[in-house]
């Protein structure tokens, strides 16, 4: 890769802080757009996911999880083999990536970083909501949260009347649920309450039992729930495992085999989604990168500067958003890390205010504290 | 004093058992030694199964993964009897069943819930073989005999245990100036380093740098499993004077004079008796026995027991149990689901765990259905004890085990599972008003809700009246 540091930013650059937006009312945003937010739990490799191409410092640094056989992106970015869907949905314009992306957070702890990646704050453990949630919450889109885990994950918490989906092996009778319902009282059993609340809310078609196991199913599932007019609006998978220390590999190490998952989902919604897959928004999340330099267990280490890969008919076109801060010593973060020029929740502020029909200016001020975030709904999605 | 004191600090009551006259007393007394285990199946040595890991990742590593390169299908064949073989399925479900045992029939239960929290607190997530071979037996050999030493002495073991060691990957860390890192031109792995600090010490509170998380991974080089061509990965942990990194360290604005392995004793010693570590862990505790929120007013008691103490982890023990008891009345407290599957197994007498003899096994089939139900049990309710998702282990809070789908997990086990573990002795309504009326203060209201069913003892009749009373405001939050 021959640029450097600011000397190319793909995409219009003169919108980067905010023209105005104001949305229109037509039968396009009628139309319900789902937004769905895949964490990658562990700290996601974005030089792994979208390797620059040609970067003799890389290769000499990471002799031993070079990927051979990479999607050729544009001249600067490959994709990594196993991400074929984005390959695919690139050629039409339905998959784009955002590089050398973080939260603002430089610390290098997993747990803080995942904190940190769900509440959109400054400071771990302070916030108890997350951005989504608080997202839907000031969009007062309620109940229309899905997450497919057994735990509700703190990205969606803050706005009530979330469901999530993760069936049991057999049916619970209606009559047990209402009965207990009625037991429950007393304040400090508000959030037990409204978790009943939504349960007994539940469509049909989520009374299901069926094995959980199969990831296959949950995102067939939630695919079919997304579809549905009256169903959910945003949707929240949990993948963990790219915390790659060791073993790390190229084409079929252990951050080939997490990114093989990323692909298989993304696969199975845009399949089942059919035509609502062109009023959708896939987004990833992750707590941070890896380091730049291989370490002695042929792994890497926690790390800066990402990157997102991104899907959906709501997408502006295929490209790599990027304010390439370049791999030299000195310009990486500590000197070891990918530096991250782009804020990520810009990005996801930018994606839910597409999707939910808000002004990013409203929303960046009622999720993000009204912390310094362009609007990129304009160069990334459309709008 | 409520009945759901021995909730909060135990199990509840199983049916021989009855409220005692001074509960904080029968609490209290029950601290100062390590109850045996009762289990009277097999209980094998870490060391013993670290040698079942070993033969495990060999064969399927070096042999069976070179032997079948061109034939999957023979290969996964193969994969799968060598599973049978080393009780690669078989060992966790076996570890389940030791500890359910234990914590269902120990008379020192109030002990087992302080063995519960360490286990957790010092978390091994799941990670390679872990969970199938060493989690359990760490739980039994590093945390268990240190819980009536000082909180010191239980991370310095933990630190350098072979389950935490590989874990963390400190057997991948090498000083970038040590005799091997030069050599082979590798440096540290700061993940293990990070942790100590993070999540077992000091926490984020003692405001550590990137700076002190690497000059800490510095000490911790040469802390390391032995390695040989046999035993890959599983053989004993020692200092290997080869790794480690040369020269004075400074961690937290001290200085560690260049003193091979005698640093790593040194610096342990100052981040375990850290105020601000005796204040994390102090509020860790009284979160975990009173309340998600605990205030100043319950942790201070802590803190002080423990600084008179210095560090003695009987005496901090009796300090949390007096504190859960005086704030008994007037807090509340969400079990995750495994405390709850435990409270309900020993209030209710269930039949979980398996007997031993049928918990034995053979090493010749697949485990049964009735072998893996326990563990199915656990993981079903979301809470597999030690397959934590992360090494920070399971959320103490409400806020993380309260979603539709893991209530409905437990409506799901009392009314569906949980009859087929009831005792044929057991079914009789009686019996459930006897136990409710042992353990709740309101089971006059209880039993009015399942009245219903009093005639009916059919395994849906069960259901029924389980499916009810286990999921009641005051069984799922004390």
């Amino acid at each position: 890769m021959n640029c450097t540091r600011r000397n190319f930013l793909i995409g219009g650059s003169t919108t980067l802080f905010l023209s105005g937006y104001f949305p229109k009312i037509s039968f396009a945003s009628m139309q319900k757009k789902n937004l769905i937010i895949i964490s990658l739990r562990g700290g996601m490799d974005g030089l792994t996911a979208v390797p620059v191409i040609g970067d003799k410092r890389l290769k000499k640094l990471r002799k031993k999880l070079i990927l051979e056989d990479v999607f050729n992106l544009n001249s600067d970015f490959g994709l990594h083999p196993k991400l074929e869907i984005f390959h695919k949905l690139w050629k039409k314009n339905q998959a784009a990536f955002v590089h050398a992306t973080n939260i603002p957070y430089t610390g290098r702890s997993h747990f803080d970083g995942q904190n940190l990646m769900e509440t959109g704050a400054h400071i771990p453990y302070k916030e108890k909501t997350g951005w989504l949630g608080r997202g839907l919450l000031a969009s007062n889109i309620i109940g229309k949260g899905l997450a497919i885990s057994l735990p509700m994950p703190l990205l969606l918490r803050g706005v009530p009347q979330n469901n999530n989906f993760f069936p049991s092996p057999d049916f619970v009778e209606t009559k047990l649920i209402d009965q207990i319902y009625t037991e429950f009282k007393g304040e400090h059993n508000e959030l037990i309450k409204s978790t009943l609340d939504t349960i007994r809310q539940r469509p049909l078609s989520m009374q299901i039992a069926t094995d959980s196991d199969d990831r296959k199913k949950l995102a067939l599932e939630a695919a079919k729930q997304l579809k549905d007019q009256s169903g959910p609006r945003v949707a929240v998978f949990d993948l963990d495992g790219f915390d790659t220390h060791a073993a790390q590999g190229g084409v079929d190490g252990a951050h080939a085999d997490e990114l093989e998952e990323v692909n298989k989902i993304v696969t199975i919604l845009h399949k089942n989604l059919g035509q609502a897959f062109d009023n959708t928004l896939i987004l990833t999340l992750t707590e941070f990168g890896r380091t730049i330099k291989q370490n002695g267990g042929y792994g890497t280490e926690h790390g800066y500067g990402s990157a997102i890969l991104m899907a959906g008919g709501l997408l502006k076109k295929s490209q790599v958003y990027t304010d390439w801060p370049g791999l030299k010593k000195k310009e990486l973060f500590e000197g070891r890390d990918l530096n991250s020029t782009i804020d990520s929740r810009a990005v996801y502020n930018s994606a839910m205010s597409v999707c939910f029909n808000k002004d990013p200016e409203f929303l960046r001020k009622e999720v993000f504290w009204g912390d310094e975030l362009p609007d990129l709904s304009q160069e990334l999605f459309k709008i | 004093m409520s009945l759901n004191f021995y909730r909060r600090v135990a199990f509840g009551l199983s049916p021989n058992e009855k409220p005692d006259k001074d509960p904080l007393n029968w609490a209290i007394n029950q601290l100062d030694i390590i109850p045996d285990f009762l289990w009277p199946g097999t209980i094998p040595t870490e060391k013993d199964l670290r040698k079942k890991y070993g033969e495990w990742v060999y064969g399927d590593r070096e042999v069976l993964r070179k032997k079948f390169k061109n034939d999957k299908h023979a290969y996964r064949k193969a994969k799968d009897e060598l599973r049978i073989k080393t009780g690669e399925r078989y060992f966790e479900l076996n570890e389940h069943a030791i500890r359910h045992f234990q914590t269902k029939y120990s008379k020192q239960p109030v002990f087992e819930r302080f063995w519960l929290f360490w286990g957790n607190h010092f978390a091994i997530s799941e990670k390679d073989f872990l969970a199938e071979f060493s989690t359990g037996p760490y739980q039994r050999e590093i945390i268990r005999p240190n819980m009536v030493k000082t909180f010191e002495e239980m991370v310095q073991s933990v630190t350098t245990s072979w389950c935490m060691i590989h874990h963390l990957d400190n057997s991948e860390s090498f000083g970038p100036n040590s005799k091997k890192g030069m050599e082979w031109g590798e440096t540290i792995n700061e993940n293990h380093a990070r942790e100590l600090l993070e999540l077992h010490t000091v926490s984020p509170n003692a405001g550590y740098t990137q700076e002190d998380v690497i000059q800490l991974a510095y000490i911790m080089t040469g802390w390391a499993h032995k390695w040989d061509r046999k035993n890959l990965e599983t053989g004993d942990i020692w200092f290997d004077q080869e790794m480690h990194q040369k020269g004075d360290k400074i961690v937290l604005g001290v200085k560690y004079k260049n003193d091979a392995k005698r640093e790593l004793a040194k610096v342990i010693h100052d981040l375990a008796t850290h105020p601000i570590c005796i204040k994390f862990v102090s509020t860790k505790l009284c979160r975990h026995f009173i309340t998600d929120e605990p205030t100043d007013e319950m942790i201070n008691p802590v803190i002080e027991a423990w600084n008179k103490s210095n560090g003695n982890l009987i005496e901090i023990h009796k300090e949390v149990i007096t504190q859960a008891y005086k704030y008994n009345e007037i807090t509340h407290k969400f079990h995750p689901p495994e405390i709850w599957l435990m409270q309900l197994s020993r209030m209710f007498d269930l039949n979980i765990p398996l007997s031993f003899e049928k918990m034995n096994y053979t090493f010749k089939s697949k485990p049964n259905n009735r072998q893996r139900q326990l563990s199915w049990i656990l993981r079903e309710i979301g809470h597999s004890p030690y397959r934590a998702k992360q090494p920070n282990g399971w959320s103490d809070l409400e806020v993380d085990w309260v979603s539709p789908e893991l209530l409905l997990r437990r409506f799901w086990f009392a009314s569906v599972e949980l009859p087929m573990l009831v005792k044929s002795e057991n079914r009789s309504h009686d019996f459930i008003l006897a136990c409710l009326k042992n353990n709740f203060e309101d089971h006059a209201n209880m039993a009015s809700l399942i009245d219903n069913f009093r005639f009916g003892t059919s395994d849906y009749d069960l259901g029924q009246k389980y499916g009810v009373v286990c999921n009641l405001p005051g069984v799922l939050k004390i």
